[in-house]
């Protein structure tokens, strides 16, 4: 067809490619001079003994992992009752939907690089027969460790070599992945039947019971149910409205999951419908006028004197019930001031009529959400536990560490705003209050809440120990927390708030509009970096008093007479489960870096 | 002009800014002093109500309790008790501090390093060890060494039972360095040398700046440091008048009487806050004239007035008698302590060493001679060593990579050697820094000892616990911790950016 001619071969004129294999790379990476030699030796030498000690350890004869396979559920609820134990999978399941649904709503899908995969792979391949070498263990569990190990090192390698270069897979595949082998783990591997029945240790041979296998599995079917679901979901409804419906969800979700669902309030449903919902429906309906009421822009000042009114009102009715002169129900003393707080806010939402409308529906959602929460937790619970609280283990861990990071925000974002502002004396509270709790340590501030607590309260209130300490690390977590934003509000440019300034916002408006959705953004490594430290710094209330995941561990397991002196089998599967979670939310933060694209910018 | 007059004029009282954030910021105060105050009450009632009044009386009374290490394992008093807790916790922080830096910084050039091995090594350290909670390494410390065989007693007839290092269920036993009798006197002649040896090192390094080239002034100064170390290692006890010397200054100072003292303490508080009033004044004048003052700079101004004046109040009022014990008596002690530091008879060698043996009681156990670690300083150490040099590793890591890479080859065409531009370009600005996160992470080892009391060592929190489940005086006992753990705080914040300050980039 055409006449162009082909150039000449011009193998002979290419560079020699540069000489690669194994002996190549060591001599370029391990041996390019004595100093490296030496580092190579004195590496290999330091790890090999303490991998090898390490292991020894893990597989010694008083090990006894009988201890944690028959414990599993101790460690992770605690003595949650074992009839009622569908309400704790009904929430993992709720929580595992919201992850799969979340992860639409705000698009985080990244693709996979295969050679990625295949590179993690071998590197497995490589640990175990690491592992295999380093382990003192018999001739044939040796040789078999260094097989397998070979074997995944060999498929993988072979795998990589035959898949194209580049190619990426998408993220679902990763979630069918992480589905298999958690099959895999309780159908197949047999770790064997360990359970105490009526009392009695039981342990025989073969795969997991029955009990763990069914629910797993539907948790894994939720896990890819729910991603591909939302993801038929985002097509139809409009992303902003998930974004904004998971947001709500994580606000509000895990509190209902506690306080509804697991704890399993009796309600009296007589009284429900004859005092709780008539109050709900007047704070919710009229609240809701009153607020659309007010964010009317020519309302102006009224709304902020009917603000300052309510405010009163609401200082009013704690004073007077706590001189016991008028009692009247928390609920309603707690709307008030609510409402009090929604009408001083009304100037700034103040705009057009659907504006108007959303503000009044986010009260209403609102009076909904707190007052049902409030009913359920103040119902007795029909759970059959002797002491409180009604959760332990690795769901109080997780629980506690969920709720301080969510509780202190508000208070940091406050305490960094009061540490930026020009109002001296705001700024000497706000800076003395971070400095002090920032300078002592966290133990002796749950020790001061949970015993001087009970003292500080007036009269016949009661505040369960584990609240107070509760309350005293949500404080603790908020002078951190205060230093972290206040990073990302340092970084907001003068120009914004002169832009804010020159369009006419109030302050108010500047702050919640302009400043502190800039600022956030900043801080979110910190703020993550913080979430990680307070889900480690949990364990702490394991000396104050609480069945965590490590005090399950370090005592309730180790004093089983089956297990007598197994502390250190417990303490090293501890370690391995906060490794596990503290580990994958680092390498979590750092994607979400980078997608967030901060340190970019 | 009318429009410009009327935006001029004052807004009504309640929508002027100026006024409301004041009237907001002093409704705030007293509510926070309200609230402050309402729950004292509350507490001082129901402490009332259980018969314990607060105050700090019960220091001086008999302790019986028993620490697990320290000055004093069997103190009299409760002051005693605490006393040697807090050194216990001192002693974790001060040795913690020392061996996590030193680890740390390893692994972090070890992750630096071109070498694949080390790299590995370094990130699976890292990797592993800050992603487990500290006290959860702490326990597992403290359970491996509890898994460690116990402690075998010298064989029969033995004398020497001396040996170099030893662990075991007892804990950790390595060889003691300690301060022998002439240690004080052998730092006094080396003040006085030092004089000498930075005369020399002005000259030398004027030399070298006259003829240029490498005159190798650092090592020629550390000979001569040496040379000195030698001379005053044999010689310290030519200070030994010294002694007398500071005794006759200590009954001096008590000599002084208390009035007096009051006195000058009063014109100093009244002087310091006159003199930043006038530097603050100075630093807002402008050649035309002094600028507007803000609120927050009157602030300011009263701020340093009202301090000086309580400061006043406190010496003249409240507490006169603590002045006068603090500021006359308490420095005469401290004269007297060191003159008692010195003396004619006293010429040893300034430091001294020892071996650890083997005590021979019912059980065995480590002699006093060594330095030993209980089992549970040793799993605290571990412990908190572990982790933060994970933290610190990353630091360092952080800290040299965020020397750009101009700067080496700068060096390098400068013709500074590897070593060279390593330690005079490279290290300085990786340190700048390094500095403010690596004191945040000695704040950090400083803070976590208090989790001594998971296992059981006698720190400053656990036996001010036992105090105060003792006598119930809980509030006296977290006021002690408050002034305890805020000290520290505040002594390496000191420290740190006292450092930061002299390594900030000089700018034009």
């Amino acid at each position: 067809m055409t006449d162009i001619t082909m150039p000449p071969p011009v193998d002979e004129l290419a560079p020699e490619p540069p000489p690669s294999g194994p002996v190549v790379w060591a001599r370029e990476n391990l041996f390019s001079s004595w100093g490296n030699a030496l580092q190579t030796f004195f590496f290999l030498f330091i790890s090999w003994q303490i991998l090898s000690w390490l292991l020894g350890k893990l597989v010694a004869e008083e090990r006894n992992w009988d201890a944690v396979l028959t414990n599993s559920r101790t460690f992770f609820t605690f003595n949650y009752p074992l009839e009622q134990f569908a309400r704790m999978w009904f929430s993992l399941g709720a929580l595992i939907v919201a992850v799969g649904i979340t992860l639409i709503a705000f698009g985080f899908e990244p693709r996979v690089r295969t050679s990625k995969i295949v590179q993690s792979t071998i590197g497995l391949g490589a640990a175990v027969a690491v592992i295999g070498v380093l382990t003192p263990v018999s001739g044939s569990w040796r040789l078999g460790l260094i097989a397998v190990g070979v074997a995944i090192g060999v498929v993988a390698w072979l795998a990589g070599r035959a898949l194209p270069d580049g190619q990426t897979l998408p993220f679902w595949s990763l979630l069918v992945g992480f589905a298999v082998f958690v099959m895999v783990l309780v159908w197949i591997v047999p770790w064997g039947q360990n359970e105490f029945l009526d009392g009695e240790y039981i342990d025989e041979p073969g795969t997991v019971n029955i009990t763990t296998k069914q629910p797993w599995t539907v948790m894994m079917g939720l896990l890819l149910g729910s991603f591909f679901g939302a993801r038929a979901l985002a097509r139809v409804v409009p992303r902003r409205i998930l974004q904004l419906a998971m947001i709500v969800w994580w606000v509000m979700g895990p509190a209902f999951l506690l306080f509804l669902v697991l704890r399993d309030p009796a309600f009296d449903w007589g009284y429900v419908l004859a005092v709780d919902i008539p109050i709900a429906l007047a704070f919710g309906l009229g609240g809701g006028a009153l607020l659309y009421w007010l964010t009317e822009p020519v309302r102006g000042e009224i709304a902020r004197i009917v603000g300052a009114l309510l405010l009163g009102t609401a200082a009013l009715t704690w004073i007077l019930a706590f001189f016991g002169v008028v009692s009247m129900l928390q609920k309603i003393r707690l709307s008030i001031l609510f409402l009090a707080l929604f009408a001083l806010a009304a100037a700034t939402f103040a705009g057009e009529r659907s504006v108007r409308l959303r503000y009044a529906g986010i009260w209403m959602g609102f009076v909904a959400l707190t007052h049902w929460l409030i009913t359920g937790i103040n119902t007795p619970s029909t759970l059959d536990i002797a002491a409180p609280p009604f959760i332990g283990g690795f769901a109080l861990t997780l629980t506690i560490a969920y709720y301080v990071m969510l509780a202190s925000f508000p208070i940091g974002a406050l305490m960094a705003l009061a540490r930026t502002s020009t109002l001296p004396i705001f700024r000497i509270l706000s800076t003395t209050y971070i400095e002090v709790v920032r300078g002592i340590p966290l133990i002796t501030v749950l020790f001061f809440f949970s015993i001087m607590v009970p003292l500080f309260l007036p009269g016949e209130m009661e505040l369960s120990e584990l609240a107070a300490i509760f309350i005293g690390y949500t404080l603790f977590s908020g002078a951190y927390m205060a230093e972290n934003i206040r990073g990302g509000l340092q970084s907001i440019r003068k120009g914004q708030f002169e832009a804010a300034d020159a369009l006419g916002l109030t302050t108010a408006q500047r702050t919640a509009f302009i400043v502190l959705p800039q600022a956030l953004r900043v801080s979110i490594p910190n703020l993550v970096g913080q979430a990680i430290a307070t889900f480690k710094e949990t364990s702490l209330i394991a000396i104050v008093g609480g069945f965590d995941l490590l005090r399950v561990g370090n005592q309730t397991v180790a004093s089983q007479p089956a297990f007598l002196g197994q502390s250190l089998t417990a303490l090293f599967f501890v370690s391995f489960v906060y490794w596990v979670f503290a580990y994958s939310m680092s390498r979590a933060s750092r994607s979400l870096e980078e997608k967030l694209g901060v340190g970019s910018r | 002009m009318a429009t410009t007059h009327a935006s001029q004029q004052r807004p009504p009282l309640w929508r002027d800014a100026g006024v409301l954030k004041w009237v907001v910021q002093i409704i705030v105060l007293v509510l926070v002093i309200g609230v402050f105050w309402f729950l004292s009450t509350v507490a001082a009632d129901s402490l009332a109500a259980g018969g314990i009044e607060v105050d700090y009386d019960w220091l001086d009374g008999p302790a019986n309790i028993q620490l697990s290490e320290g000055i004093s394992t069997v103190p009299a008093t409760m002051w005693e008790a605490l006393r040697s807790a807090a050194s216990n916790t001192l002693r974790v922080a001060i040795a913690g501090i020392f061996a996590a830096t030193i680890l740390g910084t390893v692994i972090g050039l070890a992750r630096l390093s071109t070498n694949w091995v080390a790299q590995k090594a370094a990130s699976v350290y890292i990797e592993t060890l800050r992603n487990i909670p500290v006290l959860v390494l702490i326990l597992l410390a403290a359970a491996i060494l509890g898994s460690l065989p116990d402690l075998e007693g010298p064989e029969e007839g033995a004398t020497d039972t001396r040996f170099w290092f030893d662990i075991s269920k007892r804990g950790l036993a390595l060889p003691r360095v300690f301060y022998a009798d002439g240690f004080y006197q052998f730092l006094a002649l080396m003040a006085v040398f030092s004089v000498g040896i930075v005369f020399a090192r002005r000259q030398l390094q004027a030399k070298q700046d006259r003829e240029g080239g490498d005159h190798k002034v650092g090592l020629k100064v550390a000979g001569i440091t040496l040379v000195a170390a030698v001379i005053a290692w044999f010689a310290n006890p030519v200070m030994g008048f010294l002694g007398s010397v500071f005794g006759g200054l200590s009954d001096a100072w008590g000599s002084i009487p208390r009035p007096a003292m009051q006195l000058v303490l009063s014109a100093l508080a009244i002087g310091a806050a006159a003199l930043f009033i006038k530097n603050f004044l100075d630093s807002r004048r402008t050649p035309a004239g002094l600028a507007k003052l803000t609120d927050d700079d009157y602030f300011r101004m009263i701020f340093a007035g009202v301090g000086a004046l309580i400061a006043c109040v406190m010496i003249w009022v409240v507490v006169p008698g603590l002045i006068g014990d603090l500021f006359v008596d308490g420095l005469r002690d401290l004269i007297q302590w060191f003159a008692d530091k010195f003396g004619n008879g006293r010429g040893n060698r300034p430091i001294d060493a020892m071996r650890p043996t083997l005590s021979t009681g019912r059980f065995a156990n480590y002699g006093p001679e060594g330095l030993t670690m209980t089992p549970f300083f040793a799993a605290l150490f571990f412990g908190l060593v572990l982790y933060t040099a994970s933290f610190i590793a990353e630091i360092v890591r952080g800290g040299v990579l965020a020397v750009p890479k101009g700067q080496t080859e700068a060096a390098a065409a400068l013709g500074l050697s590897r070593m060279q531009s390593l330690r005079k370009v490279i290290l300085p600005q990786a340190f700048r820094v390094i500095m403010p996160p690596l004191g945040n992470q000695y704040l950090n080892i400083t803070k976590n000892t208090s989790l001594a009391i998971a296992v059981g060592m006698s720190d400053l929190v656990q036996i001010g616990q036992t105090i105060y489940n003792k006598n119930n005086q809980t509030l006296a006992v977290f006021g002690l911790f408050m002034a305890f753990y805020l000290t520290c705080s505040l002594t390496i914040s000191f420290i740190v950016n006292n450092i930061n300050r002299r390594l900030a980039i000089v700018e034009r």
